[in-house]
């Protein structure tokens, strides 16, 4: 950095600038992606909108009940018109209403954020702790140790939610009756989901955070640090910790964005209210607005956890500031 | 820009689910199994049954909540006379009643009516309605007050399906004094008072009507032991007592309110979670239970099981008889032979049922049934293939006619047929296949699985209909039915259009003679399980697993949906 040139900390703000942009420009695009992809998927599949309102399928509403529902949701207009005018809608800010809940999707979606994000949030960090014992614990216990972790990270990496909380669920409530296994008012009813949904998550980060953290361990870097008289703990913490965290946040956004997918499974396996069951519901019933509300709140939530990680990244890495 | 994938991702999974939710209970049920009890060798065994459980009933003991868990989709609407499902008369039974309902014997009795004439061409129904009854919210029951429910019902606004079918042949209706209901009907209809006795007809009240259908979806109002406190979607409706409860027909045992302070109606759409809430003791009764899960649950003492057969129709195998192969009787006939219904039917459900051998529910008193006609037996249905000119095989081994496979398409809705049905089916199909039979079956969700039908991609299909009285015969199976609703839909699924029948169904449903309305719907039984025009499987089925200190459950409505007013804790 050479101190007095006024010109440099300009550039440098401006470029924050374009990369804040990049990033908002790019996510407006995603949303607007997953707006038409979903208007446009739903239609495409068997089942009008118009019963789904009637109260689904084979609901053998009345010709004049569909014909009513069509003209209070605008279905008797042309696809192009209803695409535009939902576009038109949604920049507005309004999502619409639900046709199986009847209720305002914005409304709906305020209650089931909370749970869904305690969720994942919960396992994450969860995720985290796991995935660092087990990689510090790993690598100083030698070549076998390590094997033995990486096969477990494998294995739990390759489970499906699905089988994973049935074997929760199995052993730690019916066997054992430690746990609830459906959401109860106390803390203890988010045990089993959280496990369900952060072992596998485990995994994938424990692999990647033992790569790079076994690198930091043999690099020069930290021969020099044992030479300066740090000790392993030290080398561990200072060092090899900083490189392996590295992985991990970049790995984080893209996890952010598998715990909310999984939430579909977990939510409705341990009957948990929240974004992910109701996503569930909303297209076995071809509840369009609902459907097209979680869809654009998850784009965006991925969108600026993603811009976050990179960010994290960034102040974690010096490297990437000065590239 | 990686959110797009994100989105699909999460797409798939819930596509994923829709299938694991079918798939799964078996893949789990062996896997999950065969690991926990890996682990568990030696760690510990199921707990004791509890010692306080006893079996005797003892002093019934007011106050407790109940905690029901419910497998069915959440309803969008409290109030049943919006579109008219299951789920709606499940939930509804507990805070609406009906004007006729049906006792212990599966006699039809008036309930929040108190009698009922019909005139002697049929065409006016008067209705006599039982008098010092009150509505929760303090409004009197009276003659006005129901013919504000059959407007409401009537009402395209509603969109009530179910209900609405049950008084198309209501012309008019007036107030003859306030507590006479007087019905013009457009033709007789002797169904009319079972009609009345569905959840779907239930009586609201005319004041909580007034309100918009937001308002009245989330709290009904009604005269039922029970009344809507709250309801936190996606989690919970949370019932209470009604303190001020007349039971319209006196009951000397049990005078006063319901015994239970309120009731909390939760859902938990997994069956394996469900049934570990049970046995957790997190909830006290559960629905939609497996015939896998009762089998094992029996055999535990904490755990008592409630069979409740829904009326109507029985679980059947439509023909589709409009088009080829099954256009000929003689290929229906060889189909029926060809299926092992019987062993599949033992070895799946475990002995939760019986074999239905009749289009009726074994609960209703006007069921025809002939188990002559549906005997397993290869050997003749090879003798009628041959007849019917199916007499080549193709490489695969299925029979063929002029160069085309002798093949079936099933759709299967999968969020109609439990996990035991569609392995029912997969036997069928294999047995069927020994015989020349390609069967096909099409897992769908239901949306895609109306499609189908509504596209007549079908040979075969299975599709309940819960109704009270044989009147449901003519739904399935009158000539009429063949035109589709506005939807799409029709429920004569397999296409019988037989002017004789048509006959007999009308007679049948207009008749004042009880005996000869009898006589003819078993004459029209006869003629569909004669025709070959349905494989009759069982009873819709309707299991509840409950906590062996839950007392006095057993009482249901007439679609057989458990009403808990008697229901208590024992501590």
């Amino acid at each position: 950095m050479t101190p007095g040139t006024h010109t440099k900390p300009v550039r440098r703000l401006s470029r924050a600038a374009y990369w804040v942009l990049g990033k908002f420009g790019g996510g407006v695009f995603v949303l607007w992606a997953v707006a038409t992809a979903i208007f446009f998927g739903i239609r495409m599949i068997p089942g009008d909108p118009a019963e789904a309102i009637m109260g689904g399928p084979g609901s053998q509403a009345s010709a004049e009940a569909l014909a009513q529902a069509r003209a209070d949701y605008g279905l008797d207009q042309p696809l192009v018109v209803q695409y535009f005018s939902q576009l038109l809608r949604l920049v507005t800010g309004d999502l619409g209403t639900s046709y199986s809940l009847k209720s305002p999707v914005a409304e709906v979606l305020t209650e089931l954020v909370p749970p869904t994000i305690t969720l994942a949030v919960l396992s994450l960090i969860v995720a985290w702790i796991i995935a660092l014992f087990v990689a510090m614990a790993s690598i100083r216990s030698g070549p076998v140790g390590r094997a033995l972790a990486s096969g477990l990270e494998i294995v739990s990496a390759a489970v499906p939610h699905f089988w994973l909380a049935s074997v929760l669920i199995m052993l730690f409530s019916t066997s054992l009756g430690w746990f609830p296994p459906v959401s109860t008012q106390s803390a203890t009813g988010l045990v089993l989901p959280v496990t369900t949904l952060a072992l596998p998550l485990a995994g994938f980060l424990g692999q990647v955070m033992r790569d790079s953290m076994l690198d930091a361990h043999t690099s020069a870097f930290a021969l020099s640090a044992r030479a300066r008289g740090e000790s392993e703990g030290g080398v561990m913490l200072r060092h090899a910790l900083r490189h392996a965290a590295l992985p991990g946040i970049a790995l984080s956004g893209w996890a952010f964005g598998s715990l909310l997918s999984g939430a579909v499974v977990v939510e409705a396996i341990f009957a948990r209210p929240g974004l992910g069951r109701s996503l569930l519901s909303a297209v076995t019933a071809r509840d369009v607005p609902m459907v097209t509300g979680v869809a654009l709140l998850s784009a965006a939530a991925y969108v600026i956890i993603m811009a976050f990680s990179d960010l994290a990244e960034r102040i974690a890495d010096p490297r990437m500031r000065a590239s | 820009m990686l959110a797009a994938p994100l989105v699909i991702l999460s797409m798939q999974e819930v596509v994923q689910l829709i299938h694991a939710r079918t798939l799964a209970p078996r893949v789990l049920t062996t896997s999950a199994i065969l690991v926990a009890s890996l682990i568990l060798a030696g760690c510990s065994s199921n707990p004791a049954p509890a010692p306080g459980a006893s079996n005797d009933a003892g002093t019934p003991v007011s106050g407790g909540t109940l905690v029901y868990a419910s497998g069915d989709a959440e309803p969008s609407c409290l109030d049943p006379h919006v579109g008219g499902n299951y789920p709606q008369a499940l939930a509804s039974s507990q805070y609406l009643e009906t004007l006729y309902t049906k006792d212990e014997q599966g006699e039809l009795i008036p309930w929040l009516a108190s009698d009922s004439t019909v005139s002697e061409d049929g065409l006016t129904r008067t209705v006599k309605i039982r008098e010092g009854i009150k509505f929760t919210d303090g409004t009197a029951l009276d003659a006005q007050a129901v013919i504000a429910n059959f407007k409401h019902l009537l009402d395209p606004a509603t969109a009530s399906s179910t209900g609405y079918l049950a008084l198309g042949k209501i012309k008019d209706m007036k107030a003859a004094d306030s507590s006479t209901l007087e019905l013009t009907l457009s033709t007789p209809d002797n169904s009319l008072l079972e009609s009345f006795s569905m959840p779907w007809v239930a009586i609201q009240s005319p004041e909580a009507l007034k309100r918009t259908q937001e308002e009245n979806c989330v709290a009904p109002v009604g005269t039922g032991p029970f009344k809507v406190e709250s309801w936190k979607k996606q989690d919970s409706v949370n019932l209470v007592r009604n303190a001020d409860y007349v039971r319209p027909v006196a009951n000397p045992e049990h005078e006063g309110p319901a015994y239970l302070e309120g009731i909390t109606w939760r859902f938990i759409p997994e069956a394996a979670t469900r049934y570990a809430a049970l046995q957790a003791g997190e909830v006290q009764i559960i629905d939609n239970a497996q015939p896998d899960t009762i089998a094992a649950a029996v055999k535990n003492d904490t755990i008592k099981h409630l069979d409740a057969p829904r009326p109507g129709a029985s679980n059947r195998i439509e023909l589709n008889s409009s088009k080829a192969p099954f256009d000929d009787q003689r290929v229906r006939e060889a189909f029926i032979h060809a299926v092992d219904v019987n062993a599949g039917v033992e070895s799946l459900f475990f002995n939760t049922t019986k074999r239905s051998y009749s289009p009726l529910s074994s609960v209703e008193p006007l069921g025809y049934s002939d188990e002559s006609l549906f005997g397993f037996d290869p050997a003749k249905a090879a003798e009628l293939l041959d007849a019917a000119g199916w007499n080549e095989r193709d490489a695969d081994g299925y029979r063929t006619k002029d160069g085309k496979r002798l093949s079936l398409t099933f759709p299967v809705s999968t969020s109609q047929s439990v996990p035991a049905e569609q392995s029912l089916f997969e036997q069928l199909q294999a047995t069927a296949k020994e015989s020349g039979f390609e069967i096909k079956i099409n897992l769908l969700d239901l949306s895609s699985w109306y499609g189908a039908l509504a596209e007549h991609n079908y040979n075969l299909v299975s599709a309940p209909y819960t109704k009270v009285g044989p009147s449901v015969l003519s739904i399935l199976f009158h000539s009429a039915s063949t035109v589709p609703a506005p939807s799409g839909y029709f429920a004569n699924l397999s296409q019988v259009k037989n002017p004789e029948l048509d006959t007999l169904l009308e007679t049948a449903g207009a008749t004042k003679d009880e005996a000869e309305r009898k006589d003819l719907y078993a004459k029209a039984q006869k003629l569909v399980l004669e025709g070959y025009y349905l494989l009759p499987l069982y009873d819709q089925q309707n299991h509840f697993l409950y906590s062996s200190k839950t007392q006095g459950i057993g009482a249901t409505t007439a679609v057989a949906s458990p009403v808990f007013f008697d229901t208590w804790l024992s501590k």
